[in-house]
Order: C-alpha cells, then sequence, then structure tokens
C-alpha cells in the first residue's frame, strides 16, 4: 500500500462526488419534472459530472503534496475548493447560456433568481459545506486508503 | 549423488509434519471477519461523527437551516457539487 500516494490520493477525492452525482441527477430530475424548473440537465451535470470530480482529486493529490511542505487541515483544505469552484462553475454556466447576470441578481436555469446581497451567504454555505464534506468524507477515505 | 541419496537427503533435512490436533479454519475466519470489522469505512465513518466536536454540529445544523430557508437555491447548490 505505499505505492503511487497520488494515485490513491485522486482516487479518494473522486469518490465522494461521484457518489454524489446521484443526488444532483435525482435533484435536477426532480426539480425538473415534478417543480418544473426549466433545468437543461444535459448542459447542467456537466460540471458536476466531469470538472467537479476531477478537481476533488486533483485537489487532494496537491493536499497529499502540500502535507510535507505547509500542513493545514483537510477540512480547512478542501473549504479552499469552492474559491475555485463557484467562479468555474458560474463561467461555465455563463457560457453554457443558464445562469445570467441582472440587476436584480443572478438568474439560474431561467427561473432561479439569486439576489446579490445573498450570494455573499451562500458562499458562506458552501464552504461550510465543503469543510464537512473534506474533514469527515474525504479524510476518511483517505484514511481507507491509507494516506492519512 | 544419485536420485536416491538425494531423496533420503531431503526426507531427512525436513521434519516430518505431525497431524493437526485441532481445525485451524474456523480461528482463521474469526480472523477474517474481525479485520473486516474493523477496517469497515461506515463503521469508521461512525465513530468519526459521534467524536465530531460541537462546532462541526453547529455547522451542519447552520447548514440545513440555510436549505431550509431558501430551498429554490437547492439545484444552484447541486450544480457546484
Amino acid at each position: 500500500m505505499n505505492s503511487h500516494p497520488y494515485l490513491r490520493a485522486y482516487m479518494a477525492g473522486v469518490t465522494v462526488p461521484t457518489m454524489m452525482l446521484l443526488i444532483v441527477l435525482s435533484g435536477f430530475l426532480i426539480a425538473r419534472y415534478a417543480f418544473a424548473v426549466p433545468i437543461a440537465i444535459e448542459r447542467a451535470i456537466v460540471f458536476p459530472m466531469a470538472i467537479v470530480p476531477n478537481l476533488f482529486g486533483v485537489w487532494n493529490m496537491f493536499f497529499l503534496w502540500l502535507r510535507p511542505r505547509r500542513h493545514l487541515p483537510i477540512g480547512f483544505h478542501g473549504a479552499l475548493l469552492p474559491f475555485i469552484l463557484a467562479p468555474a462553475g458560474f463561467a461555465l454556466a455563463t457560457a453554457s447560456g443558464f445562469a445570467v447576470a441582472t440587476s436584480h441578481g443572478l438568474v439560474w436555469f431561467h427561473d432561479i433568481v439569486v439576489p446579490y446581497y445573498l450570494l455573499g451567504a451562500g458562499f458562506c454555505f458552501a464552504l461550510i459545506a465543503y469543510y464537512l464534506v473534506w474533514k469527515y468524507l474525504v479524510g476518511l477515505f483517505n484514511e481507507v486508503l491509507g494516506i492519512a | 549423488m544419485n536420485e536416491q541419496e538425494l531423496n533420503e537427503l531431503l526426507k531427512r533435512s525436513i521434519p516430518p509434519v505431525s497431524e493437526l490436533r485441532r481445525d485451524l479454519w474456523p480461528q482463521m475466519l474469526r480472523r477474517l471477519d474481525a479485520q473486516a470489522a474493523e477496517g469497515s469505512w461506515f463503521v469508521a465513518l461512525l465513530s468519526s461523527r459521534s467524536a465530531a466536536p460541537w462546532f462541526d454540529w453547529a455547522l451542519l445544523a447552520a447548514l440545513v437551516v440555510g436549505v431550509c430557508l431558501f430551498p429554490r437555491a437547492i439545484p444552484v447548490w447541486l450544480y457546484h457539487f
């Protein structure tokens, strides 16, 4: 178990968002078909399906690389990820046409208006979620794969 | 040295295997079960959860309250996971 630690770190990082994908896809389907939110699932799913898991894996490899140099607890390391993911997600959503910046706020999926004053609070919630997910789930998979 | 002498030499150098006095397989199974129970990631998750500090529970509660206050933002959250 001492070989290929970066590969194991990547696998441990990828596991959580890959499992979350079931919840994400279910949430999108429920929002679209039960609550009639016009989500273009085939475009919206690209970011959580392709970008997020790979970024989790790479971020966990970065955590492993960083550990002997400047050790940061894994929860705080994970909480830094939304600073990359949120702008990247918004950029991709804007390019794909399902997030638009208006004078009232950001309009997601042509239906959900997020006022600008709530963006900060939403971002703080994302930091909390990522902190907990990294501390308890990614940290757990790191332990299981022997790289904690 | 011919083949027969080699056989004799081998027989002398390797001690005879005595019959086992008991079946070791049940003991092996118990050991494997114990290792599996210790190594279960789900058990590890539960034990780490029970050892979570109070502020992590407070953060989780804040998260749940946030989702309940702004349920329409759930798809936006899901998009970023």
